[in-house]
Formats: C-alpha cells, sequence, structure tokens
C-alpha cells in the first residue's frame, strides 16, 4: 500500500488547517468516483476504481489524528506494530483510568470530568507529534522518539474514549 | 387513501408539461436516446420518475396518482396482478396477496422475525436449496426477489408507456439495507428485465433532491427517513456540489407497518382476541387496513372512526382520537431515537451545528413523528417537497447524471458502508475489516495463514454487524478458497481483498502472496439467491423463454464491444499523447481486430477481442487517471491552499504530486 500522503497529495505533515483533507479528497473523488465512469472503457472503470478506493483509504486514515500521527512514523520508518508495549507507568495509569470509569458508570459528571482529564492528556500527545513532523526537514532522533511514546498513549486513550462512548450509548 | 397534498397537483403540471415536450422529441427524433429513470422501490407504495429539462418528475397512472402500491396478488389462473387492484383482493386473499414484500427480502427462512411479519404460507426451504424466505400463492412458490421483481415490471412498462425507450434504473435502498437486502434489490431488477445504474441510498436520494431543487450549495442536514417498513437516518454535508455521507444508522424492520400493527393489535384485544396468531388471517388484514386507514385521517382529523368489517357479524367500530393514537404508536416512534443520536455521534455533530432536518417517506406525514423530530434535532423540520415522491425525485437525478444527459456534472455523491463488514476469527469473535460509516468505494486487504501443513483450501465467514460476537451479526456469505499450493502450516500468505463498489456491494477476492496465484473464491450466500438461481428464473421466466437466448447472448455481446470501442476511440482521440508509437500500434491493432469479429458475428470471438481491447488499452487508462489527478490537484483547489497556507510551512515538492503508484 502506498503512502497515504502521496494518495492524497498532501503534504506529510501532522497539522492541516480546517477542511484542507477533505477539500482534496472531494477534488480527488470529482475526478475518481465510479459515477464519472459509467460510460468509460472497462480499462478505465477498473483503474478508477482501484484509486477512488485508494483515496477513500487514505483519506480515512489522515483525518483522524491518530491515523496521520501513525502514518507520519511509518513513513519516517518507525511504524508502530499492532501489539506495540507500552510502557509500564503508561499501563498503570491507563488502567486506573478504566477503573475510575468504570466506577463511574452510572454518574453522568464523573464520566464527563474523566472525559476531559482524557481529552487534555490528548491534546498533549498530538503537540508532541506536531513538534517532531510539522518542521522543516526530518525530524531527529529525540523527536521522534518522543512522537513515538506519544502516539503509543494516544492509542491507549482512544480505547479509553471508545469505552466511554459505548457507555453513553 | 393516501393524503394527496399540493405537490401532488404540481407533479401532475409538470407532467402535462413533459408530455409536450417529449411529443416534439418524437417528431424530430426518431432515434431518440434511451431516457434513464429512478426507482423508488418502496415497502408501501413504489414509484418511478425521470428528469425533464433538470427537474425530476414522477410518471403517472391513468388515476393521475404517481405511487404504485407495492402489494402482488396471484390470481387463479396464473395471472399476476400488481398495484391498487391487488390491494383491494388482500383481504379476500390474504395469503395469495404479498403486502409490504420489502421486508422479507435478504431474510432468512428460519429467521423468527420472518413469520412475524404476514399471514403467509411460508415454505421451508428443500434440501439443498438457498436459506430465503419462499410464500407458496396457489399452485406454486414465490421468493421476495421474484414478488418485488413483477413490482419493477410494472413500473418499468408504466415509464416505457410514456417515454420511448426506457434506459438504465437508479434503484433506492433504505441506508441501513445490509448486503444481503441490498443483494436481492439487485437480483429483482435482474429478473425485470431492469439494467441496474446504481443502487442508492434513500436518505441520500432525497438530500440530492432537496440540494439540487433548492440551489443549495452548503451545509449539514440530517435526513430522518421513516417509510412503510424502513427507518434510515443519515447525516450528511453538502459542499460545492459534493455531498458526503457522515454517517447513516436505522432500523431495516421499522416504519409505518409498525404502527398499524400497534394500532389494529389494540382492535383486535379489545375485540377479545388474546393471541395474533389466532384471528384468522382475513380479519388481521381488514384490521391492519382499517388502522391504516385511522392513521392517514388523523394526519389532519383530532379524532376519527375506527371500523373492521366481520364476517356474520355487525362491523366492529370505535372512535380513536389523536391522542389515543399517539399513546398507542408512540413506542414505535421512539425506537427511531437511539440511531438518530449514534448517528449524530458518529458524524461528529451536535444537534444545533445542523442547517436543517430534512423528513422522507409517508409516515413522517404523522403529526407526533413531526413533533418527535423536532424535539430531538431542535430544528423544525423541512418537508416542503412531498415525503412520498422525493426519494424517486433524487432517484431519476441521479440516473441522469450517471447517464451523463444532466447538466449537473459536477454534483457527486459519497455514500458510506451502513454496517460494519467483517470476518470470523478463531472463537467465534467478528472481526472488524471495514468500519461503518466507511466512505465507498471503500477496499481493505487482509492477510491470513495456514494453520495445518499442506492445507490447500480455507473457509472465510462473511459477517456484517457491530456486536463482538460473529454469531450476534448477520452471516452474509461463506467463501471457499480453493488451490492453494502444499505447503507447512504458517508457511501460507493468503491475501483475501474485501472490496465494496458505490452500490453497497460487497466482493472478495484472494491471492496466495508467496506463490502469486490467485484463488479461485466461490461464495455462498447465507440468505437470498445464489447467481444460478437467479439466471435460472429468468431462463424460466415467461418473457426470456420465447426468445432465442443464443441471439440473445450475441446481441449482449454486440453491445458491450460497441461501448468499448466507441470510448476507447475516444479516449484515443483525446489523449493518444500519452502512448508511444508501439503501445498505439498495438491498441489500434486490437481495435481493428474487434472491428473484424463484429462483422464476423460470431459470439466467441467478439468476448476474446473486446477482452483483447481492454488488456491493450490499460496503459492508456493508468495515464489517462494520472493527468486527470495531476489536473484535479493543480486545479483551483491548490491555489486557495496556498492562499490559506501562507502562514505556515509548505512542501511544494509533494504538493500537487499526483502519482499513486
Amino acid at each position: 500500500m502506498s503512502d497515504p500522503f502521496t494518495t492524497l497529495g498532501v503534504p506529510a505533515r501532522f497539522t492541516f488547517a480546517a477542511g484542507e483533507l477533505e477539500q482534496r479528497h472531494r477534488d480527488l473523488s470529482r475526478t475518481l468516483h465510479p459515477d464519472r465512469y459509467v460510460s468509460a472503457p472497462p480499462s478505465e472503470r477498473r483503474v478508477a476504481l482501484e484509486r477512488a478506493v485508494a483515496v477513500n483509504d487514505a483519506f480515512r486514515l489522515l483525518r483522524d489524528p491518530l491515523g496521520r500521527a501513525q502514518a507520519l512514523l511509518a513513513r519516517h520508518g518507525h511504524p508502530l506494530r499492532d501489539d506495540e508495549r507500552a510502557p509500564p507507568s503508561l499501563l498503570m495509569e491507563v488502567m486506573e483510568l478504566r477503573e475510575a470509569l468504570d466506577a463511574a458508570r452510572t454518574k453522568p459528571d464523573r464520566v464527563a470530568a474523566l472525559r476531559a482529564e482524557v481529552s487534555a492528556r490528548i491534546a498533549s500527545g498530538e503537540r508532541a507529534v506536531a513538534m517532531a513532523f510539522d518542521g522543516d526537514g526530518a525530524p531527529d532522533a529525540a523527536a521522534l522518539a518522543k512522537a513515538r511514546a506519544a502516539v503509543v498513549m494516544l492509542r491507549y486513550l482512544r480505547r479509553f474514549e471508545e469505552e466511554a462512548d459505548a457507555l453513553e450509548g | 387513501m393516501i393524503v394527496r397534498d399540493r405537490s401532488d397537483r404540481l407533479t401532475s403540471a409538470r407532467y402535462d408539461e413533459a408530455q409536450d415536450s417529449m411529443a416534439l422529441l418524437q417528431i424530430f427524433d426518431p432515434k431518440a436516446r434511451p431516457e434513464p429513470i429512478g426507482i423508488d422501490l418502496g415497502t408501501t407504495n413504489s414509484l418511478v420518475a425521470h428528469v425533464v429539462d433538470g427537474r425530476a418528475t414522477c410518471v403517472l397512472d391513468c388515476d393521475l396518482s404517481p405511487l404504485l402500491p407495492s402489494v402482488v396478488h396471484y390470481a387463479s389462473h396464473g395471472g399476476v396482478l400488481v398495484g391498487a387492484e391487488a390491494r383491494d383482493l388482500a383481504a379476500e386473499h390474504p395469503r395469495e396477496t404479498l403486502v409490504s414484500v420489502k421486508r422479507f427480502m435478504g431474510r432468512g427462512a428460519d429467521d423468527p422475525e420472518t413469520r412475524r411479519l404476514g399471514p403467509y404460507d411460508f415454505v421451508s426451504p428443500r434440501e439443498g436449496e438457498s436459506n430465503t424466505v419462499r410464500f407458496r400463492v396457489r399452485e406454486r412458490v414465490v421468493t421476495p426477489v421474484e414478488v418485488s421483481a413483477e413490482i419493477l415490471k410494472v413500473l418499468k412498462s408504466r415509464a416505457e408507456s410514456h417515454l420511448r425507450t426506457v434506459g438504465g434504473a437508479v434503484i433506492t435502498v433504505p441506508a441501513y439495507f445490509d448486503d444481503a437486502q441490498r443483494q436481492a434489490t439487485r437480483d429483482a431488477a435482474r429478473l425485470a428485465g431492469l439494467e441496474v445504474l446504481r443502487l442508492l441510498n434513500e436518505p441520500t436520494a432525497a438530500a440530492l433532491a432537496y440540494g439540487l431543487d433548492k440551489g443549495r450549495t452548503q451545509g449539514t442536514f440530517a435526513v430522518y427517513d421513516l417509510g412503510g417498513g424502513t427507518f434510515d437516518i443519515t447525516v450528511l454535508s453538502l459542499d460545492d456540489g459534493v455531498f458526503q455521507v457522515r454517517s447513516t444508522g436505522g432500523d431495516s424492520q421499522l416504519g409505518g407497518d409498525d404502527m398499524d400493527r400497534a394500532v389494529a393489535l389494540d382492535a383486535l384485544h379489545a375485540m377479545g382476541f388474546e393471541d395474533l396468531a389466532t384471528v384468522p388471517p382475513t380479519l388481521v388484514r381488514r384490521a391492519l387496513d382499517a388502522a391504516r386507514a385511522a392513521k392517514h385521517a388523523l394526519t389532519d382529523a383530532t379524532e376519527t372512526a375506527l371500523t373492521i368489517e366481520r364476517d356474520g357479524d355487525a362491523p366492529y367500530v370505535r372512535t380513536l382520537t389523536r391522542d389515543d393514537f399517539d399513546a398507542l404508536v408512540r413506542p414505535v416512534v421512539e425506537r427511531t431515537g437511539p440511531a438518530c443520536r449514534r448517528a449524530l455521534r458518529d458524524a461528529g455533530v451536535k444537534p444545533e451545528a445542523l442547517d436543517g432536518v430534512i423528513l422522507v417517506g409517508g409516515s413522517t406525514r404523522v403529526p407526533l413523528v413531526r413533533r418527535y423530530v423536532k424535539e430531538l434535532f431542535h430544528h423544525e423540520p423541512l418537508a416542503d417537497i412531498d415525503p412520498d415522491q422525493v426519494v424517486a425525485f433524487g432517484a431519476a437525478l441521479q440516473a441522469d447524471m450517471l447517464a451523463g444527459t444532466g447538466p449537473r456534472e459536477d454534483a457527486l455523491i459519497l455514500d458510506v458502508i451502513p454496517l460494519s463488514l467483517g470476518i470470523e476469527t478463531m472463537g467465534g469473535v467478528a472481526e472488524k475489516i471495514l468500519p461503518r460509516n466507511t466512505t465507498i468505494p471503500a477496499g481493505r486487504a487482509q492477510q491470513f495463514t495456514t494453520y495445518a501443513d499442506n492445507q490447500t483450501g480455507f473457509i472465510l465467514h462473511v459477517v456484517q454487524g457491530e456486536r463482538e460476537l460473529a454469531a450476534d451479526n448477520r452471516s452474509l456469505a461463506t467463501f471457499t478458497l480453493k488451490g492453494i499450493p502444499p505447503m507447512p502450516a504458517g508457511a501460507a500468505r493468503l491475501e483475501v481483498t474485501f472490496r465494496v463498489d458505490a452500490d453497497g456491494l460487497l466482493s472478495v477476492g484472494a491471492k496466495e502472496l508467496t506463490t502469486g496465484i490467485e484463488q479461485h473464491v466461490e461464495v455462498k450466500p447465507s440468505y437470498g439467491l445464489e447467481a444460478e438461481d437467479v439466471e435460472r428464473m429468468l431462463m424460466e421466466s415467461f418473457e426470456f423463454a420465447e426468445q432465442d437466448i443464443a441471439a440473445r447472448q450475441l446481441r449482449e455481446r454486440v453491445v458491450e464491444a460497441e461501448q468499448v470501442l466507441g470510448a476507447t476511440q475516444k479516449a484515443l482521440t483525446i489523449d493518444g499523447d500519452l502512448l508511444d508509437e508501439d503501445e498505439r500500434a498495438e491498441l489500434e491493432g486490437a481495435l481493428r481486430a474487434l472491428r473484424d469479429a463484429m462483422q464476423s458475428g460470431d459470439r466467441q470471438a467478439i468476448h476474446l477481442r473486446t477482452e483483447g481491447v481492454d488488456r491493450a488499452a490499460l496503459p492508456l487508462a493508468e495515464r489517462r487517471m494520472n493527468r486527470a489527478v495531476q489536473r484535479a490537484m493543480s486545479g483551483h483547489a491548490l491555489q486557495e491552499f496556498e492562499e490559506e497556507l501562507k502562514d505556515r510551512p509548505v512542501h511544494p515538492h509533494l504538493v500537487g504530486d499526483g502519482h499513486t503508484h
């Protein structure tokens, strides 16, 4: 699978202007969507379909900050594995958060407070990723290591958010 | 009776104009182009529409009604009646008259819900037969696909009687229809002899009709679509003519029918029946009809008489106030709430951020529904296009755009998968491959390996739904892969590709990566018909039995070849500079060979030469696509970006790089 930034034709960085990725996705969809090839030769229909699928997949990945961060790590030669282990301190922290969520099950105020706490942690993680990838030139080893640790944390916090969503039905 | 509102009259006025312009066309253009049509195949009513001078209008029947009741009656001499005449026979012949057949599409014969849905004579599948619902009607057995095909045939001939030649059709389906239900709809169209241009989601069709009609270019809307038997909620945003669905949800077994059932059940209880199963089918049908009539009356009136005829007894009569009615149907209406809240959350939109809520489907005429929607979305809902016709209008507009006859080539629909697609893995867990709300067309490749030495086959169970366990989700199909070369366990690398096309239909492909051998994939649908079943029905059906099958097949090949010839020649004329001399000579040679084959009238030769052109045209297709993508990326949009991005670091070498390979 080719690099999603290249597929979407956008610079490989973390921060994008509001609507920028969406605009690019729309422009490419206008060109590649199967609706545009109803009376085209079959060879073109196939090629367009393949590319429309690739563009949709790249957009799905990049519109999500966590997906974008993981794609950037992969692009710089440090892809995260699916079973990437978290450091014990992070595991402990996430466990405590989950226990707190479990205890707050029936108290919407408490759940909202936990969510706010997690949102703040996510924002700080995203700042570390932006620091590494939004500058000119390739990130240095230290910034890359920080970004990588931040992405591992973001992945755990995402699962927490999903559990909180499920709680709210 | 369906309450007629002003938009019905508008439709007939517009229709008269259409008649005039058609008459002119017939005089000046004896070889008129086939006209694309849009079909709303509804639970209660079906409609067919087309576009005249940029406006969608419904084709009316001789009573000037756009609605064809989706009711099919199988008469004693093998005849089939569809529409109002069939509906009038439903009370007297409840088992021979199939009402709301859409609710059975793509469902299994063993599904307990199935038998609850009607007073029919269900037939269990015989050994080796597919697990689809079957009804016994008189001396024959029919499937929901065949019954729906009867409705589609009538719509097709209704369109044919008004238009010279009917081209391809866009057929709408509930957004929440799963793959089996979509496949069944497509099969029904094939049986009816319709070329399907696209399966379009009903709420998206309605949004298209609103967006194009009102000339809107921007905004985020919720479409609340409560029909006779299905409920959809879709959140979508409109940007520069692109309709992007952000989330969709619903219930493909919830609608106005359930309101009728609630009211009828209450009346039957009052008449002394404890259990619906003990009520004679004729009385059930009469109670349901009376409930529906009362529901329609209570749209405007605040009270009405509910009358149920009884054999050998005085009719049962009671006064039903709107408050009584609201109390009975409130649980049905409230069942739409959770799906709405989830769709908003999935789209990341708060109700206040919406620009409007669009009402679709006859059941949204119920005042309680309108109040409920207003409460839920904090917006006064929009219903200024007739909620019965708006979906058909949208389908016709989409058909017009796809056929390339419409002026609005810039409008584009980006729809989504309503329910996650996954496979069953170890321990019966459903692993999601394509999550719900993924934009289509979509695809994903997943790798598997063998677990036994010399294993040469692999079975994949594909499921659709959001639950953790495969067994709790909808089973779609079992894919059997064969022909993996013998290898030690874990050595094979099997890549399985899921692909969902723009119709929302899933296909699966597989490849063994270490050898590069494409696997043969056998599909066994869990519900519904296999490809051969549909072919057989087609052959058995009256229309085709009379025809020479070989002649029909030759005709199909010639049409296909003509299309390939014309389109390839056009591409070569426009972008011939993209090929070098050798490639150009090869493609021109292939085109010549195809023309020669067409002269010969040899079906097999035409097929082979068509494939030859397809192969030779691939380099041109790839490069044309690169050129188109480069244009898209370096057009006006890029300049806008540069304005916006002035203050941030930009990597200019990446912007506008259109290569995806």
